[in-house]
């Protein structure tokens, strides 16, 4: 893609809000829309049934809800999902999961497709898109935000905060949402991160810090080691689905339980429901008791009390799970709670009384609140930003990564070797040979996680060694270099260590997009002619037995010996068939026609395979004779 | 040409360090010179380039104290390690070259991941040690793999102690905590002894006048693997002890 020069700006984009800030001399400071005023763009897309987007205010706007209208009725009101266009709230939280990981309250909330696939989709009509994509409306509209806001100015290269306990496909889709609003993405900070270098906390002589960041979807806590302008990370905890969203869904469900549950999941009242809560969740901050009155129509009116004791009891789970990660990460620093010389308190969340008293109780000291929790981290992406551009060279940020890496071995175990809160760029190399004589492959699976067991940590990436010459079990020597960059994202290289030639790795993610998906949607979005879901399965289909075809081709006409004359008339039997099939619109057809040219020819492509091998090992010995 | 050139400036190299180092030169092969990619001017192995600041390719048998510009010396002063740690990460993180061509970020990417490894590796004085043994041709793991003798009987009675534990009731249980937090304190000791025990093998070492003298080197390689070995053990069953005492606490 094309790399810009140039300023770069820093972006945070949260689960419920999402803010962009820049550096002006040396201070930080938020760009706010300069229509509205307004610094906070929530992170609410819409997407109508015709494919045009609204996102913020305009897409709360058109949320599924309940609503007064003209009449003085009730009425239902919105995008209600699917055909009629959707809207998506948290996209953060669906950030980076494969279709089996959307839960079943997800499911109830909004159409997936894809549910067995590798990325989730979220169904519009005919069209299907990915967290990356919505999250890329919402970068868009930052952007022009900030060209708005700064007569003049381009923004294309930013720097973007993402939980610290994200893993790395999360963070990977974060990139690709970069890449797909037309952005370089110079760098992804963590929030917590992010907000330690907003905070000044340079200035310290020496300290022990830990950043507290509960916001609307997610959990972080970090402790860093500052001194002399080097932030270094010495653990981070967390978990990436906990938030104040679980708060406000207990709530709603406390409203809402007398009714059925199919009334309950109905997107309109749901979401109307949702305010309710998030706007008594807020209000009793400040007051100690609220009323949420909810009309849902024909006759029926929901009124109920909440006080703030009953609103803690709602929250107590949630905030001791908190808690349990700030022990965690304490352990792992090898620190005491007394040992922390500063708590730092980012995110919507920590506005509640009960947040900051037990976080208080926890560390034994009174949390820094000053800057205000909702821009604080989008700060701090500025401040990294200007690092970046080498105006703050005084400051050096060292982040860990949050979750052990590791190979699945023998037995289905997970062999770690990059250790959770390991300090970041970080690398490993790992010898890899073969298990039985003349084997030409070796598979390498990729797990992140803390399990003992492969299957229960998450698959990151699958990818093959070779091909090897036939040599004995043992005899090569693979050394597979695991890099994690200071995104904290994963780079395997290989090389072989008897020739030194280095090994291309064709790594396979186990979950999001590959690299061609993202291209052939950036090319889609250039276009603007986006295709209905079942026009872009014809074409991955036909584009799949195409491939086939001309690959078939190319090797009867090279290795035509290898092919028996039975085989070979069964072969293009087939072929003929697929060709045929190929010029129609009948996918599925096409898709089997494809699969069972496949598997008629995979006992000639093994054949090619042998002789490759054969050759080459004639080759090699004609040079060593030589 | 340019091979006979590189090897006379790498032998004012090896002196240099003996001098600097105080002891001999360490038998390794002489490092050969390399080329600094951004201005082409040759030099030692190192991580970043001392014309014009780049990142340097990384000789892949570049050792940790080289690579933090530390004497091969095993006492190592820790607040002075962390400040060249910062001096040098500082100068040659990803973040420093934002701007710069996909070459000379991969090399500071790479070069920023051997730092923090290096740096990791010395900071402790067990990883540092057992990096030594490594330099050497040697491996803890080969001729330890019993129990130290003088530790054996602890380290069962320890682990009998926490299974009684785990099974124990009543008055029992209080008395078998007592008895582990006793035992506790005595591996902590032992430790600290060990520890101590450690530094002064590592004095030995960088003392040592002449490393080419096999009997000496010999023992000094034993009395290392020796006292690591202790201390890796002492190290697990202080953690099962406190794993013990702490599964006591929650249940």
């Amino acid at each position: 893609m094309a790399e810009f020069s140039g300023k770069i700006y820093g972006i945070d984009l949260g689960t419920t809000n999402s803010l962009i800030a820049t550096m002006d001399g040396d201070h930080a400071g938020v760009l706010a829309d300069p229509k509205t005023g307004a610094s906070i763009l929530p992170s609410v897309v819409a997407i109508a049934p015709d494919g045009e987007v609204h996102v913020g205010q305009d897409a709360i706007a058109v949320e599924p809800r309940l609503a007064l209208k003209d009449d003085g009725q009730i009425h239902a009101t919105g995008f209600a999902g699917g055909d009629l266009g959707v809207v998506v709230r948290s996209v953060k939280r669906y950030m980076g999961l494969g279709g089996n990981e959307i839960a079943p309250e997800d499911q109830a909330r909004y159409t997936f497709v894809d549910l067995t696939g590798p990325v989730a989709r979220f169904q519009v009509g005919q069209r299907a898109y990915t967290p990356s994509q919505i999250s890329a409306e919402i970068l868009r509209a930052l952007k022009h935000r900030a060209e708005a806001a700064l007569p003049g100015a381009k923004v294309e290269r930013v720097v973007i905060t993402v939980p610290a306990y994200f893993n790395d496909g999360q963070r990977q889709a974060t990139k690709d949402a970069g890449r797909l609003a037309g952005l370089e993405v110079v760098r992804l900070v963590n929030e917590p991160t992010a907000a330690s270098l907003a905070y000044g906390l340079e200035k310290l002589a020496e300290g022990r810090v830990a950043v507290y960041d509960f916001g609307g979807g997610t959990f972080d806590i970090s402790i860093l080691n500052v001194k002399g302008g080097v932030f270094e990370v010495l653990a981070t905890n967390g978990d990436t689905h906990l938030g104040g969203d679980d708060i406000d869904a207990a709530i709603v469900n406390w409203l809402l339980a007398d009714l059925p549950e199919s009334i309950r999941n109905e997107r309109h009242i749901w979401n109307s429901a949702r305010r309710l809560a998030e706007d008594a969740k807020k209000k009793l901050s400040a007051s100690d008791q609220t009323e949420l009155i909810l009309e849902v129509p024909p006759d029926l009116s929901i009124c109920e009390k909440l006080t703030r004791a009953h609103l803690e009891e709602f929250a107590k789970p949630f905030i001791d799970r908190t808690l349990e990660r700030c022990r965690l990460a304490l352990q792992d620093a090898k620190l005491e709670p007394s040992h922390i010389d500063a708590v730092v308190l980012v995110g919507g969340s920590t506005r509640m009384p009960m947040v900051r008293r037990e976080v208080q109780k926890m560390f034994g000291r009174e949390p820094l609140c000053s800057l205000d929790p909702d821009e604080v981290v989008a700060l701090g992406a500025a401040v990294q930003a200007g690092v970046l551009m080498g105006t703050r060279n005084d400051m050096l940020l060292l982040d860990v990564v949050p979750l052990s890496l590791g190979i699945e071995t023998v037995g289905g175990v997970m062999e770690r070797i990059i250790h959770r809160n390991t300090t970041i760029p970080t690398s490993v190399t790992e010898n890899f040979t073969t298990a039985v004589d003349n084997q030409t492959h070796v598979d390498v699976h990729v797990l992140q996680g803390e399990r003992e067991m492969a299957k229960d940590c998450r698959s990151l990436a699958q990818f093959k060694l070779g091909p090897m010459q036939p040599q004995p079990a043992g005899y090569p020597k693979i050394g597979v270099t695991f890099l994690i960059d200071a995104n904290g994202i994963l780079n395997v290289t290989a090389r072989d260590e008897r020739t030194g030639r280095e090994h291309s790795v064709d790594v396979k993610p186990s979950y999001g997009l590959s690299d061609d998906e993202i291209e052939k949607m950036l090319e889609e979005a250039i276009d603007l002619g986006e295709q209905d879901l079942e026009e872009r399965l014809l074409i991955v289909a036909r584009t799949d037995a195409q491939q086939i075809l001309a690959a078939l081709r190319k090797q009867l006409a090279d290795f035509g010996r290898l092919v028996g004359g039975d085989e070979r008339m069964a072969i293009e039997e087939l072929a003929g068939r697929l060709e045929e099939a190929e010029k129609g619109t009948d996918r599925e057809q096409i898709a089997k026609l494809t699969e069972d040219l496949n598997t008629a020819t995979t006992p000639f492509a093994e054949r090619i395979m042998d002789a490759a091998i054969k050759q080459a090992l004639e080759k090699k010995s004609v040079e060593e004779l030589s | 040409m340019s091979s006979a050139r590189v090897d006379v400036e790498s032998r004012s190299w090896s002196e240099r360090f003996a001098g600097a180092g105080g002891s001999t030169a360490y038998k390794s092969k002489l490092p050969e010179m390399i080329k600094c990619p951004s201005c082409a001017r040759p030099q030692q192995p190192r991580l970043i380039c001392d014309s014009c600041g780049s990142p340097l390719p990384v000789p892949s048998d570049l050792d940790c104290f080289s690579a933090l510009g530390f004497p091969r010396k095993l006492s190592i002063d820790t607040g002075a390690l962390e400040r060249a740690y910062h001096e040098l990460g500082r100068k040659i993180h990803p973040d420093r070259f934002a701007s710069g061509t996909s070459t000379v970020r991969a090399l500071s990417l790479s070069g920023t991941a051997l730092l923090t490894r290096s740096y990791r590796t010395l900071r402790d004085p067990i990883s540092r040690g057992l990096y030594w043994l490594e330099l050497n041709g040697e491996k803890l793991a080969e001729n330890n793999k019993g129990v130290p003798p003088e530790l054996a009987e602890t380290v069962f009675e320890v682990q009998e102690q926490l299974s009684d534990l785990r099974d124990a009731s009543g008055d029992a249980v209080a008395e078998l905590r007592s008895e582990i937090e006793h035992r506790r304190e005595d591996a902590a000791a032992t430790l600290e002894d060990l520890n101590a025990q450690l530094a002064r093998n590592f004095s030995r070492w960088d003392a040592s006048p002449n490393r080419e003298d096999v009997g000496a080197k010999h023992t000094l390689v034993t009395e290392l693997k020796a006292i690591l070995s202790k201390i890796a053990y002492l190290r697990t069953l202080l953690r099962d002890i406190d794993r013990g005492l702490e599964t006591l606490r929650a249940a």
